[in-house]
Protein backbone atom coordinates (compact mmCIF):
# COMPACT_ATOMS: atom_id res chain seq x y z
CA UNK A 1 0.00 0.00 0.00
CA UNK A 2 3.03 2.30 0.33
CA UNK A 3 1.50 4.22 3.37
CA UNK A 4 3.73 5.07 6.48
CA UNK A 5 1.40 4.85 8.98
CA UNK A 6 2.53 7.44 12.12
CA UNK A 7 1.74 7.34 15.78
CA UNK A 8 -0.19 9.86 15.53
CA UNK A 9 -2.93 8.15 13.02
CA UNK A 10 -2.53 5.10 15.55
CA UNK A 11 -3.98 7.55 18.37
CA UNK A 12 -6.42 8.80 15.77
CA UNK A 13 -7.74 5.32 14.63
CA UNK A 14 -7.87 4.43 18.40
CA UNK A 15 -9.49 7.25 19.98
CA UNK A 16 -12.36 6.82 16.78
CA UNK A 17 -12.35 3.26 17.60
CA UNK A 18 -13.40 3.56 20.92
CA UNK A 19 -15.94 6.79 19.89
CA UNK A 20 -17.54 4.28 17.25
CA UNK A 21 -17.48 1.26 19.90
CA UNK A 22 -19.41 2.72 22.85
CA UNK A 23 -22.47 2.88 20.56
CA UNK A 24 -22.33 -0.59 19.38
CA UNK A 25 -22.27 -1.36 22.72
CA UNK A 26 -24.83 -0.18 23.93
CA UNK A 27 -27.04 -0.74 20.78
CA UNK A 28 -26.03 -4.56 21.05
CA UNK A 29 -26.36 -4.41 24.64
CA UNK A 30 -30.62 -4.59 23.97
CA UNK A 31 -29.73 -6.99 21.62
CA UNK A 32 -27.93 -9.31 24.07
CA UNK A 33 -30.67 -8.66 26.73
CA UNK A 34 -33.35 -10.27 24.52
CA UNK A 35 -31.12 -13.34 23.59
CA UNK A 36 -30.46 -13.54 27.25
CA UNK A 37 -33.92 -13.85 28.55
CA UNK A 38 -35.85 -15.39 25.82
CA UNK A 39 -33.42 -17.22 23.16
CA UNK A 40 -35.04 -15.26 20.69
CA UNK A 41 -32.30 -13.37 17.97
CA UNK A 42 -34.20 -10.03 16.99
CA UNK A 43 -33.93 -9.57 13.60
CA UNK A 44 -35.82 -6.46 13.58
CA UNK A 45 -33.30 -4.48 16.48
CA UNK A 46 -31.44 -2.41 13.59
CA UNK A 47 -35.53 -1.45 12.31
CA UNK A 48 -36.03 -0.29 15.64
CA UNK A 49 -32.92 1.74 15.61
CA UNK A 50 -34.48 2.99 12.37
CA UNK A 51 -37.30 3.98 13.80
CA UNK A 52 -35.56 5.70 16.46
CA UNK A 53 -33.20 7.60 13.66
CA UNK A 54 -36.37 9.11 12.39
CA UNK A 55 -38.12 10.33 15.30
CA UNK A 56 -35.00 12.28 16.06
CA UNK A 57 -34.90 13.38 12.30
CA UNK A 58 -38.80 14.39 12.53
CA UNK A 59 -38.40 15.93 15.74
CA UNK A 60 -35.73 18.33 14.42
CA UNK A 61 -37.74 19.09 11.11
CA UNK A 62 -40.79 19.75 12.92
CA UNK A 63 -39.78 21.40 15.88
CA UNK A 64 -36.44 22.87 15.18
CA UNK A 65 -35.33 22.07 19.16
CA UNK A 66 -32.00 20.35 19.74
CA UNK A 67 -31.86 16.67 17.77
CA UNK A 68 -30.45 15.33 21.32
CA UNK A 69 -33.56 16.26 23.50
CA UNK A 70 -35.51 13.47 21.27
CA UNK A 71 -34.11 11.03 23.33
CA UNK A 72 -36.73 12.29 26.21
CA UNK A 73 -39.43 11.14 23.87
CA UNK A 74 -37.58 8.34 21.21
CA UNK A 75 -37.05 6.29 24.64
CA UNK A 76 -40.20 6.49 26.26
CA UNK A 77 -41.85 5.67 22.91
CA UNK A 78 -39.81 2.78 21.54
CA UNK A 79 -40.25 1.26 25.00
CA UNK A 80 -43.68 0.96 24.53
CA UNK A 81 -43.34 0.12 21.08
CA UNK A 82 -40.88 -2.82 22.32
CA UNK A 83 -43.13 -4.01 24.84
CA UNK A 84 -46.37 -4.12 21.98
CA UNK A 85 -44.45 -5.83 19.73
CA UNK A 86 -43.45 -8.63 22.39
CA UNK A 87 -47.00 -8.70 23.90
CA UNK A 88 -49.05 -8.72 20.73
CA UNK A 89 -46.28 -11.20 18.20
CA UNK A 90 -42.94 -11.73 19.79
CA UNK A 91 -44.31 -13.30 23.00
CA UNK A 92 -46.11 -16.30 20.60
CA UNK A 93 -42.76 -17.75 19.76
CA UNK A 94 -40.76 -17.63 22.66
CA UNK A 95 -40.90 -21.37 22.96
CA UNK A 96 -41.06 -22.25 19.07
CA UNK A 97 -37.91 -23.67 17.70
CA UNK A 98 -35.60 -20.95 16.72
CA UNK A 99 -36.82 -20.95 12.90
CA UNK A 100 -40.04 -19.26 13.79
CA UNK A 101 -38.95 -16.58 15.90
CA UNK A 102 -36.06 -16.11 13.49
CA UNK A 103 -38.96 -15.71 10.68
CA UNK A 104 -40.97 -13.86 13.19
CA UNK A 105 -38.65 -10.89 13.73
CA UNK A 106 -37.56 -10.68 10.40
CA UNK A 107 -41.23 -10.41 8.71
CA UNK A 108 -41.84 -7.72 11.36
CA UNK A 109 -38.53 -6.19 10.18
CA UNK A 110 -39.27 -6.34 6.37
CA UNK A 111 -43.28 -4.75 7.08
CA UNK A 112 -41.77 -1.97 9.40
CA UNK A 113 -38.69 -1.38 6.70
CA UNK A 114 -41.74 -0.78 4.01
CA UNK A 115 -44.26 1.18 6.55
CA UNK A 116 -41.28 3.50 6.72
CA UNK A 117 -40.23 3.80 2.96
CA UNK A 118 -44.05 4.27 2.19
CA UNK A 119 -44.69 7.13 4.94
CA UNK A 120 -41.08 8.76 5.01
CA UNK A 121 -40.40 7.82 1.52
CA UNK A 122 -36.78 6.99 0.26
CA UNK A 123 -35.52 9.48 0.17
CA UNK A 124 -32.01 10.26 2.55
CA UNK A 125 -32.44 12.68 4.76
CA UNK A 126 -29.48 13.92 7.24
CA UNK A 127 -29.47 16.07 10.59
CA UNK A 128 -27.51 19.38 10.34
CA UNK A 129 -26.38 19.48 13.95
CA UNK A 130 -23.22 19.77 15.39
CA UNK A 131 -20.94 19.41 12.39
CA UNK A 132 -17.28 20.16 12.85
CA UNK A 133 -14.73 18.92 15.52
CA UNK A 134 -12.56 19.69 18.25
CA UNK A 135 -8.90 20.05 17.78
CA UNK A 136 -6.85 18.40 20.82
CA UNK A 137 -3.49 18.20 20.25
CA UNK A 138 -2.63 16.36 17.21
CA UNK A 139 -6.07 14.67 17.21
CA UNK A 140 -9.26 16.12 15.94
CA UNK A 141 -12.46 15.06 17.56
CA UNK A 142 -15.66 15.09 15.92
CA UNK A 143 -18.03 16.66 18.13
CA UNK A 144 -21.25 14.89 17.48
CA UNK A 145 -19.21 11.62 17.63
CA UNK A 146 -17.83 12.78 21.09
CA UNK A 147 -21.54 13.57 22.43
CA UNK A 148 -22.72 10.13 20.50
CA UNK A 149 -20.41 8.61 22.70
CA UNK A 150 -20.80 10.55 26.06
CA UNK A 151 -25.10 9.95 25.72
CA UNK A 152 -24.41 6.57 24.95
CA UNK A 153 -21.52 5.61 28.13
CA UNK A 154 -24.46 7.35 30.12
CA UNK A 155 -27.02 5.45 29.18
CA UNK A 156 -25.07 1.71 28.87
CA UNK A 157 -24.17 3.13 32.65
CA UNK A 158 -27.40 3.28 33.65
CA UNK A 159 -28.45 -0.10 31.79
CA UNK A 160 -26.04 -1.83 33.89
CA UNK A 161 -26.96 0.09 37.03
CA UNK A 162 -30.30 -1.09 36.61
CA UNK A 163 -29.19 -4.49 35.71
CA UNK A 164 -27.00 -4.90 39.24
CA UNK A 165 -28.85 -3.12 41.83
CA UNK A 166 -32.63 -2.84 41.23
CA UNK A 167 -34.85 -5.66 41.73
CA UNK A 168 -36.24 -5.71 38.60
CA UNK A 169 -32.40 -6.00 36.94
CA UNK A 170 -32.06 -8.79 39.04
CA UNK A 171 -34.89 -10.48 37.89
CA UNK A 172 -33.84 -10.02 34.47
CA UNK A 173 -30.67 -11.39 34.97
CA UNK A 174 -31.44 -14.40 36.84
CA UNK A 175 -34.10 -14.99 34.17
CA UNK A 176 -31.25 -15.09 31.61
CA UNK A 177 -29.51 -17.54 33.32
CA UNK A 178 -32.50 -19.75 33.85
CA UNK A 179 -35.87 -19.19 33.02
CA UNK A 180 -37.40 -22.48 35.21
CA UNK A 181 -35.52 -21.68 38.18
CA UNK A 182 -36.58 -17.50 38.03
CA UNK A 183 -40.24 -18.97 37.51
CA UNK A 184 -40.04 -21.02 40.29
CA UNK A 185 -38.51 -18.38 42.78
CA UNK A 186 -41.64 -16.50 41.72
CA UNK A 187 -40.66 -14.20 38.84
CA UNK A 188 -43.44 -13.42 36.30
CA UNK A 189 -40.92 -14.59 33.24
CA UNK A 190 -43.31 -13.11 30.86
CA UNK A 191 -43.42 -9.43 32.40
CA UNK A 192 -39.52 -9.80 32.66
CA UNK A 193 -40.04 -10.42 28.74
CA UNK A 194 -41.92 -7.96 28.14
CA UNK A 195 -39.83 -5.06 29.92
CA UNK A 196 -36.97 -6.73 28.65
CA UNK A 197 -38.08 -6.51 25.29
CA UNK A 198 -38.76 -2.60 25.55
CA UNK A 199 -35.93 -1.80 27.14
CA UNK A 200 -33.74 -3.23 24.16
CA UNK A 201 -36.15 -1.34 21.90
CA UNK A 202 -35.08 2.16 24.17
CA UNK A 203 -31.61 0.95 23.70
CA UNK A 204 -31.95 0.34 19.89
CA UNK A 205 -33.68 3.29 19.36
CA UNK A 206 -31.41 5.96 21.20
CA UNK A 207 -28.50 4.15 19.45
CA UNK A 208 -30.66 5.46 16.21
CA UNK A 209 -31.31 9.11 17.61
CA UNK A 210 -27.22 9.34 18.00
CA UNK A 211 -26.35 8.13 15.06
CA UNK A 212 -28.79 10.25 13.04
CA UNK A 213 -26.95 13.21 13.63
CA UNK A 214 -23.70 11.67 12.23
CA UNK A 215 -24.75 9.55 9.01
CA UNK A 216 -27.78 9.72 6.30
CA UNK A 217 -30.76 8.30 7.66
CA UNK A 218 -32.90 6.02 5.51
CA UNK A 219 -35.25 3.13 5.98
CA UNK A 220 -33.17 0.30 5.21
CA UNK A 221 -30.27 1.77 7.16
CA UNK A 222 -31.22 -0.49 10.18
CA UNK A 223 -30.14 -3.50 9.11
CA UNK A 224 -26.08 -3.25 8.79
CA UNK A 225 -26.95 -2.65 12.81
CA UNK A 226 -28.52 -6.07 13.40
CA UNK A 227 -25.78 -7.55 11.83
CA UNK A 228 -23.24 -5.67 13.62
CA UNK A 229 -24.80 -5.80 17.35
CA UNK A 230 -24.99 -9.49 16.77
CA UNK A 231 -21.39 -9.67 16.02
CA UNK A 232 -20.58 -7.56 19.05
CA UNK A 233 -22.63 -9.99 20.96
CA UNK A 234 -20.42 -13.00 19.55
CA UNK A 235 -17.77 -11.45 19.86
CA UNK A 236 -18.44 -11.14 23.82
CA UNK A 237 -19.94 -14.64 24.48
CA UNK A 238 -23.73 -14.77 23.72
CA UNK A 239 -25.56 -13.87 26.81
CA UNK A 240 -22.54 -12.56 28.54
CA UNK A 241 -23.59 -9.03 29.27
CA UNK A 242 -20.17 -7.50 29.99
CA UNK A 243 -19.04 -9.07 27.20
CA UNK A 244 -21.09 -6.67 24.70
CA UNK A 245 -19.88 -3.76 26.16
CA UNK A 246 -15.73 -5.12 25.36
CA UNK A 247 -17.21 -6.95 21.96
CA UNK A 248 -18.22 -3.06 20.81
CA UNK A 249 -15.16 -1.50 22.02
CA UNK A 250 -13.33 -4.10 19.82
CA UNK A 251 -15.36 -4.08 16.80
CA UNK A 252 -14.88 0.22 16.72
CA UNK A 253 -11.42 -0.50 16.94
CA UNK A 254 -11.00 -3.33 14.46
CA UNK A 255 -13.15 -0.96 12.11
CA UNK A 256 -11.20 1.81 12.37
CA UNK A 257 -7.96 0.00 12.11
CA UNK A 258 -9.15 -1.47 8.89
CA UNK A 259 -9.53 1.49 7.44
CA UNK A 260 -6.39 2.80 7.80
CA UNK A 261 -5.20 -0.15 5.56
CA UNK A 262 -8.19 -0.48 3.44
CA UNK A 263 -10.52 1.64 1.15
CA UNK A 264 -13.43 2.77 3.08
CA UNK A 265 -15.58 0.35 0.43
CA UNK A 266 -13.73 -2.77 1.50
CA UNK A 267 -13.32 -1.66 5.29
CA UNK A 268 -17.45 -2.72 4.99
CA UNK A 269 -16.34 -5.74 4.66
CA UNK A 270 -14.15 -6.11 7.67
CA UNK A 271 -17.19 -6.76 9.98
CA UNK A 272 -18.16 -9.78 8.28
CA UNK A 273 -14.90 -11.24 8.01
CA UNK A 274 -14.57 -10.99 12.24
CA UNK A 275 -17.39 -12.83 12.58
CA UNK A 276 -16.59 -15.70 9.95
CA UNK A 277 -12.69 -15.47 11.72
CA UNK A 278 -14.45 -15.73 15.57
CA UNK A 279 -16.81 -18.42 14.68
CA UNK A 280 -14.19 -20.48 13.12
CA UNK A 281 -11.63 -19.85 16.05
CA UNK A 282 -13.24 -18.79 18.92
CA UNK A 283 -17.44 -19.56 18.73
CA UNK A 284 -17.60 -18.98 22.58
CA UNK A 285 -17.02 -15.70 22.42
CA UNK A 286 -14.11 -13.42 24.06
CA UNK A 287 -15.02 -13.55 27.41
CA UNK A 288 -17.20 -16.79 27.44
CA UNK A 289 -20.74 -17.22 27.04
CA UNK A 290 -22.62 -19.84 26.51
CA UNK A 291 -22.93 -20.60 22.92
CA UNK A 292 -23.07 -24.62 22.03
CA UNK B 1 -54.45 -42.97 -7.82
CA UNK B 2 -50.22 -42.67 -7.85
CA UNK B 3 -50.65 -43.43 -11.87
CA UNK B 4 -53.20 -40.56 -12.36
CA UNK B 5 -51.06 -38.53 -10.73
CA UNK B 6 -47.91 -39.82 -12.58
CA UNK B 7 -49.77 -38.83 -16.04
CA UNK B 8 -51.27 -35.79 -14.75
CA UNK B 9 -47.48 -34.42 -14.50
CA UNK B 10 -46.15 -36.28 -17.75
CA UNK B 11 -49.07 -34.45 -19.60
CA UNK B 12 -48.50 -30.98 -17.36
CA UNK B 13 -44.86 -31.45 -18.50
CA UNK B 14 -45.81 -31.89 -22.61
CA UNK B 15 -47.87 -29.25 -22.15
CA UNK B 16 -44.54 -26.83 -20.75
CA UNK B 17 -42.61 -28.19 -23.38
CA UNK B 18 -44.49 -27.34 -25.77
CA UNK B 19 -45.86 -24.80 -24.80
CA UNK B 20 -42.95 -22.22 -26.68
CA UNK B 21 -44.35 -23.21 -30.29
CA UNK B 22 -47.80 -21.18 -29.43
CA UNK B 23 -46.53 -18.70 -27.01
CA UNK B 24 -46.15 -15.25 -27.51
CA UNK B 25 -42.75 -13.61 -26.54
CA UNK B 26 -44.37 -12.35 -23.06
CA UNK B 27 -45.51 -15.45 -22.57
CA UNK B 28 -42.33 -17.16 -22.42
CA UNK B 29 -40.48 -14.22 -20.33
CA UNK B 30 -43.53 -14.86 -18.04
CA UNK B 31 -43.14 -18.68 -17.47
CA UNK B 32 -39.33 -18.12 -17.81
CA UNK B 33 -39.31 -16.16 -14.84
CA UNK B 34 -41.74 -18.30 -12.76
CA UNK B 35 -39.25 -21.53 -13.54
CA UNK B 36 -36.45 -19.41 -11.71
CA UNK B 37 -38.91 -18.64 -8.76
CA UNK B 38 -39.92 -22.38 -8.25
CA UNK B 39 -36.28 -23.32 -8.99
CA UNK B 40 -34.95 -20.41 -6.09
CA UNK B 41 -38.11 -20.97 -3.53
CA UNK B 42 -37.31 -25.20 -4.10
CA UNK B 43 -33.52 -24.27 -3.20
CA UNK B 44 -33.83 -22.49 -0.10
CA UNK B 45 -36.37 -25.01 1.06
CA UNK B 46 -33.75 -27.71 1.06
CA UNK B 47 -31.93 -26.32 3.47
CA UNK B 48 -34.44 -23.79 5.86
CA UNK B 49 -37.25 -26.14 4.94
CA UNK B 50 -35.40 -29.38 5.38
CA UNK B 51 -33.13 -28.90 8.28
CA UNK B 52 -34.23 -25.68 9.77
CA UNK B 53 -31.79 -23.26 9.71
CA UNK B 54 -32.85 -20.12 8.09
CA UNK B 55 -30.57 -18.80 4.94
CA UNK B 56 -31.57 -15.10 5.15
CA UNK B 57 -29.44 -14.41 2.26
CA UNK B 58 -30.40 -16.89 -0.43
CA UNK B 59 -29.64 -14.47 -3.47
CA UNK B 60 -26.05 -14.05 -2.65
CA UNK B 61 -25.47 -17.34 -3.77
CA UNK B 62 -27.88 -16.18 -7.30
CA UNK B 63 -25.88 -13.12 -7.60
CA UNK B 64 -22.46 -15.04 -7.46
CA UNK B 65 -23.56 -17.37 -10.07
CA UNK B 66 -24.26 -14.00 -11.86
CA UNK B 67 -21.37 -12.84 -12.03
CA UNK B 68 -19.15 -15.87 -12.20
CA UNK B 69 -21.60 -16.64 -15.64
CA UNK B 70 -21.16 -13.35 -17.40
CA UNK B 71 -17.64 -13.01 -16.74
CA UNK B 72 -16.99 -16.85 -18.34
CA UNK B 73 -19.73 -15.59 -20.71
CA UNK B 74 -18.22 -12.33 -22.09
CA UNK B 75 -14.18 -12.35 -21.22
CA UNK B 76 -13.47 -16.32 -21.44
CA UNK B 77 -15.97 -16.43 -24.47
CA UNK B 78 -17.65 -19.34 -22.93
CA UNK B 79 -21.12 -20.86 -24.35
CA UNK B 80 -23.91 -19.61 -21.16
CA UNK B 81 -24.79 -23.58 -20.51
CA UNK B 82 -21.24 -24.33 -19.22
CA UNK B 83 -20.95 -20.86 -17.81
CA UNK B 84 -24.12 -21.29 -15.89
CA UNK B 85 -23.26 -24.48 -14.55
CA UNK B 86 -19.84 -22.90 -13.60
CA UNK B 87 -22.21 -20.37 -11.80
CA UNK B 88 -23.63 -22.87 -9.66
CA UNK B 89 -20.00 -24.16 -8.64
CA UNK B 90 -18.96 -21.01 -7.70
CA UNK B 91 -21.69 -20.45 -5.55
CA UNK B 92 -21.40 -23.87 -4.28
CA UNK B 93 -17.63 -22.72 -2.96
CA UNK B 94 -18.60 -19.22 -1.04
CA UNK B 95 -21.62 -21.75 0.71
CA UNK B 96 -18.83 -23.90 1.84
CA UNK B 97 -16.45 -20.61 2.85
CA UNK B 98 -19.83 -19.54 4.62
CA UNK B 99 -21.08 -22.73 5.86
CA UNK B 100 -18.38 -24.69 7.27
CA UNK B 101 -17.44 -21.74 9.91
CA UNK B 102 -21.04 -21.52 10.94
CA UNK B 103 -22.69 -24.76 10.74
CA UNK B 104 -20.93 -26.26 12.72
CA UNK B 105 -22.61 -24.43 15.94
CA UNK B 106 -25.81 -24.73 16.92
CA UNK B 107 -28.28 -21.79 17.23
CA UNK B 108 -29.10 -18.52 15.06
CA UNK B 109 -25.28 -17.84 13.97
CA UNK B 110 -25.61 -19.35 10.06
CA UNK B 111 -28.58 -17.31 9.70
CA UNK B 112 -26.60 -13.94 10.86
CA UNK B 113 -23.79 -15.16 8.84
CA UNK B 114 -26.01 -15.22 5.99
CA UNK B 115 -27.68 -11.64 6.72
CA UNK B 116 -24.35 -10.27 6.41
CA UNK B 117 -23.15 -12.29 3.47
CA UNK B 118 -25.57 -10.76 0.48
CA UNK B 119 -24.12 -7.12 1.14
CA UNK B 120 -20.42 -8.66 1.43
CA UNK B 121 -20.92 -9.72 -1.66
CA UNK B 122 -22.07 -6.67 -3.32
CA UNK B 123 -19.33 -4.83 -1.80
CA UNK B 124 -16.29 -7.48 -3.25
CA UNK B 125 -18.42 -7.02 -6.72
CA UNK B 126 -18.91 -3.07 -6.90
CA UNK B 127 -14.96 -3.32 -5.93
CA UNK B 128 -13.39 -5.26 -7.80
CA UNK B 129 -14.04 -3.20 -10.71
CA UNK B 130 -11.24 -5.03 -13.33
CA UNK B 131 -13.24 -8.56 -13.35
CA UNK B 132 -16.83 -6.84 -12.96
CA UNK B 133 -17.42 -3.85 -14.07
CA UNK B 134 -18.07 -2.58 -10.62
CA UNK B 135 -20.59 -0.26 -10.30
CA UNK B 136 -21.26 0.72 -13.81
CA UNK B 137 -22.25 -3.44 -14.35
CA UNK B 138 -21.18 -6.15 -16.96
CA UNK B 139 -22.80 -6.19 -20.19
CA UNK B 140 -23.07 -9.59 -22.60
CA UNK B 141 -22.68 -9.83 -25.95
CA UNK B 142 -26.24 -9.99 -27.72
CA UNK B 143 -27.86 -12.83 -28.19
CA UNK B 144 -31.57 -13.95 -28.74
CA UNK B 145 -32.20 -17.10 -26.61
CA UNK B 146 -35.23 -16.86 -24.20
CA UNK B 147 -35.95 -20.30 -26.13
CA UNK B 148 -33.74 -22.17 -25.11
CA UNK B 149 -33.59 -20.37 -21.73
CA UNK B 150 -36.98 -21.61 -21.04
CA UNK B 151 -35.88 -24.84 -21.10
CA UNK B 152 -33.05 -24.55 -19.00
CA UNK B 153 -34.68 -22.57 -16.48
CA UNK B 154 -37.35 -25.18 -16.84
CA UNK B 155 -34.94 -28.05 -16.49
CA UNK B 156 -33.60 -26.27 -13.20
CA UNK B 157 -37.13 -25.96 -11.60
CA UNK B 158 -37.75 -29.46 -12.06
CA UNK B 159 -34.21 -30.85 -11.41
CA UNK B 160 -34.44 -29.14 -8.19
CA UNK B 161 -38.30 -30.27 -7.09
CA UNK B 162 -37.04 -33.45 -8.62
CA UNK B 163 -34.41 -33.75 -5.75
CA UNK B 164 -36.33 -32.58 -3.36
CA UNK B 165 -38.78 -35.36 -4.09
CA UNK B 166 -35.90 -37.50 -3.77
CA UNK B 167 -34.54 -36.33 -0.44
CA UNK B 168 -37.98 -35.86 1.31
CA UNK B 169 -38.42 -39.99 0.87
CA UNK B 170 -35.21 -40.74 1.19
CA UNK B 171 -32.98 -41.73 4.28
CA UNK B 172 -30.49 -38.52 3.82
CA UNK B 173 -33.47 -36.27 3.78
CA UNK B 174 -35.03 -38.01 7.27
CA UNK B 175 -31.63 -37.06 8.58
CA UNK B 176 -31.94 -33.35 7.65
CA UNK B 177 -35.56 -33.18 8.91
CA UNK B 178 -34.64 -34.88 12.23
CA UNK B 179 -31.66 -32.23 12.62
CA UNK B 180 -34.60 -29.76 11.90
CA UNK B 181 -36.81 -31.50 14.74
CA UNK B 182 -34.21 -31.93 17.18
CA UNK B 183 -30.65 -31.41 16.84
CA UNK B 184 -29.30 -32.84 20.04
CA UNK B 185 -31.72 -35.98 19.52
CA UNK B 186 -30.00 -36.24 15.79
CA UNK B 187 -26.65 -36.68 17.63
CA UNK B 188 -27.53 -39.25 19.83
CA UNK B 189 -28.84 -41.28 17.12
CA UNK B 190 -25.53 -40.93 15.63
CA UNK B 191 -26.35 -38.75 12.73
CA UNK B 192 -22.82 -36.60 11.61
CA UNK B 193 -25.02 -33.07 12.27
CA UNK B 194 -22.24 -30.78 11.29
CA UNK B 195 -21.97 -32.65 8.07
CA UNK B 196 -25.64 -33.37 7.22
CA UNK B 197 -26.06 -29.73 7.40
CA UNK B 198 -23.57 -28.65 5.01
CA UNK B 199 -24.65 -31.22 2.66
CA UNK B 200 -28.02 -29.54 2.60
CA UNK B 201 -26.60 -25.88 2.60
CA UNK B 202 -24.33 -26.79 -0.16
CA UNK B 203 -26.89 -28.32 -2.09
CA UNK B 204 -29.50 -25.23 -1.93
CA UNK B 205 -26.63 -23.28 -2.83
CA UNK B 206 -25.95 -24.99 -6.26
CA UNK B 207 -29.07 -24.42 -8.13
CA UNK B 208 -29.79 -20.69 -7.32
CA UNK B 209 -25.77 -20.27 -8.77
CA UNK B 210 -27.26 -22.35 -12.04
CA UNK B 211 -30.28 -19.76 -12.37
CA UNK B 212 -27.82 -16.50 -11.60
CA UNK B 213 -26.09 -17.66 -14.99
CA UNK B 214 -29.62 -18.20 -16.90
CA UNK B 215 -30.83 -15.16 -15.43
CA UNK B 216 -27.50 -13.04 -16.40
CA UNK B 217 -27.68 -14.48 -19.92
CA UNK B 218 -31.25 -13.64 -20.29
CA UNK B 219 -30.66 -9.73 -19.01
CA UNK B 220 -28.21 -9.34 -21.02
CA UNK B 221 -27.16 -6.87 -18.19
CA UNK B 222 -25.93 -7.27 -14.73
CA UNK B 223 -24.73 -4.47 -12.19
CA UNK B 224 -24.68 -5.57 -8.16
CA UNK B 225 -27.57 -4.25 -7.20
CA UNK B 226 -29.70 -5.91 -10.16
CA UNK B 227 -28.61 -9.13 -8.97
CA UNK B 228 -28.14 -9.09 -5.03
CA UNK B 229 -31.08 -7.44 -3.94
CA UNK B 230 -32.39 -8.37 -0.74
CA UNK B 231 -36.23 -8.49 -2.16
CA UNK B 232 -35.48 -11.83 -4.05
CA UNK B 233 -34.22 -13.43 -0.94
CA UNK B 234 -37.21 -12.44 0.82
CA UNK B 235 -39.79 -13.30 -2.18
CA UNK B 236 -37.87 -16.93 -1.82
CA UNK B 237 -38.92 -17.45 1.78
CA UNK B 238 -41.96 -15.61 1.83
CA UNK B 239 -43.35 -18.34 -1.43
CA UNK B 240 -41.98 -21.52 0.71
CA UNK B 241 -43.75 -20.66 3.58
CA UNK B 242 -46.57 -19.83 2.48
CA UNK B 243 -46.58 -23.13 0.01
CA UNK B 244 -45.67 -25.38 3.14
CA UNK B 245 -41.78 -25.76 4.29
CA UNK B 246 -40.24 -28.93 4.30
CA UNK B 247 -42.65 -30.43 1.18
CA UNK B 248 -42.08 -31.11 -2.15
CA UNK B 249 -44.76 -29.35 -3.26
CA UNK B 250 -44.79 -26.47 -1.51
CA UNK B 251 -42.27 -24.06 -2.65
CA UNK B 252 -43.62 -24.85 -6.26
CA UNK B 253 -47.42 -23.96 -5.38
CA UNK B 254 -45.97 -21.01 -2.88
CA UNK B 255 -43.96 -19.72 -6.20
CA UNK B 256 -46.70 -20.30 -8.91
CA UNK B 257 -49.09 -18.31 -6.41
CA UNK B 258 -47.40 -15.10 -4.87
CA UNK B 259 -45.42 -15.05 -8.68
CA UNK B 260 -48.53 -14.41 -10.52
CA UNK B 261 -50.50 -12.79 -7.59
CA UNK B 262 -47.11 -10.27 -8.03
CA UNK B 263 -47.33 -10.19 -11.72
CA UNK B 264 -51.08 -9.10 -12.22
CA UNK B 265 -51.65 -6.87 -8.74
CA UNK B 266 -48.16 -5.65 -7.26
CA UNK B 267 -45.36 -5.00 -9.80
CA UNK B 268 -46.97 -1.22 -9.36
CA UNK B 269 -46.55 -0.94 -5.75
CA UNK B 270 -43.71 -1.71 -4.26
CA UNK B 271 -43.72 -1.22 -0.58
CA UNK B 272 -47.38 -2.24 -0.36
CA UNK B 273 -45.87 -5.80 -2.17
CA UNK B 274 -43.23 -5.69 0.82
CA UNK B 275 -45.65 -4.61 3.33
CA UNK B 276 -47.95 -7.38 2.53
CA UNK B 277 -44.31 -9.91 2.10
CA UNK B 278 -44.05 -8.93 5.71
CA UNK B 279 -47.38 -9.93 7.05
CA UNK B 280 -47.03 -13.29 5.59
CA UNK B 281 -44.09 -14.33 7.27
CA UNK B 282 -45.70 -12.97 10.44
CA UNK B 283 -49.37 -14.56 10.01
CA UNK B 284 -47.96 -18.03 8.73
CA UNK B 285 -45.55 -17.94 11.48
CA UNK B 286 -48.00 -17.56 13.88
CA UNK B 287 -51.06 -19.37 12.76
CA UNK B 288 -50.59 -21.33 9.91
CA UNK B 289 -46.56 -22.78 10.54
CA UNK B 290 -47.11 -25.56 7.23
CA UNK B 291 -48.59 -23.27 5.15
CA UNK B 292 -51.08 -23.79 2.31
CA UNK B 293 -50.22 -27.65 2.14
CA UNK B 294 -50.18 -28.13 5.39
CA UNK B 295 -53.66 -27.36 5.77
CA UNK B 296 -54.56 -28.63 2.69
CA UNK B 297 -52.96 -32.45 4.28
CA UNK B 298 -55.05 -32.01 7.55
CA UNK B 299 -58.58 -31.33 5.42
CA UNK B 300 -58.04 -33.72 2.77
CA UNK B 301 -55.73 -36.29 3.89
CA UNK B 302 -53.32 -36.29 1.50
CA UNK B 303 -49.98 -38.41 1.90
CA UNK B 304 -47.54 -37.34 4.58
CA UNK B 305 -44.31 -36.78 1.48
CA UNK B 306 -46.42 -34.71 -0.77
Amino acid sequence: MGVTITPTMVGQVVISGLLAGALYSMVALGLALIYGVMRVINIAHGTLLMLGAYTTFWWFRLLGINPYLSLLVALPLMFFVGMLLQRTLVARVVDAPELSSLLLTFGISIALVNVAQLTFTSDVRSVEFLTGAFLVGPFALSKSRLVAFAVAVAITAIAFWFLQKTKLGKAIRATSQSSEVAMVCGINVHRIHLYAFGIASALASAGGSLVAVMVAIQPEMGQVYTFKSFLVIVLGGAGNYPGALLGGMLLGLVEQLASLFLTTQLSEAVAYVLLVLVLLLRPTGLLGGRAT
Amino acid sequence: MRWAVLAALAIGLLLLALYPLVATGYGIRFMLQLFMWVALAQSWNLISGLTGYVSFGHVAFFGTGAYAGAILVTTHGWHWGPASLAGGVAAVILALIIGYPCLRLKGPYFAIAMLGLNEVMRVLVSYFEGLTGGGSGLSLPTLHASGQIYYAMGAAALAVTGAAHLLITSRVGLRFMTIREDEIAAEAMGINTERYKLYAFLLSAFVPGVVGGFFARDQGYIEPISVFPLLTTITMIVMVLFGGKGTIWGPVLGAVTLFVFQELVWARFLYLHQIFFGAIIVFVVLLMPRGILGVLQERYRLPRTI
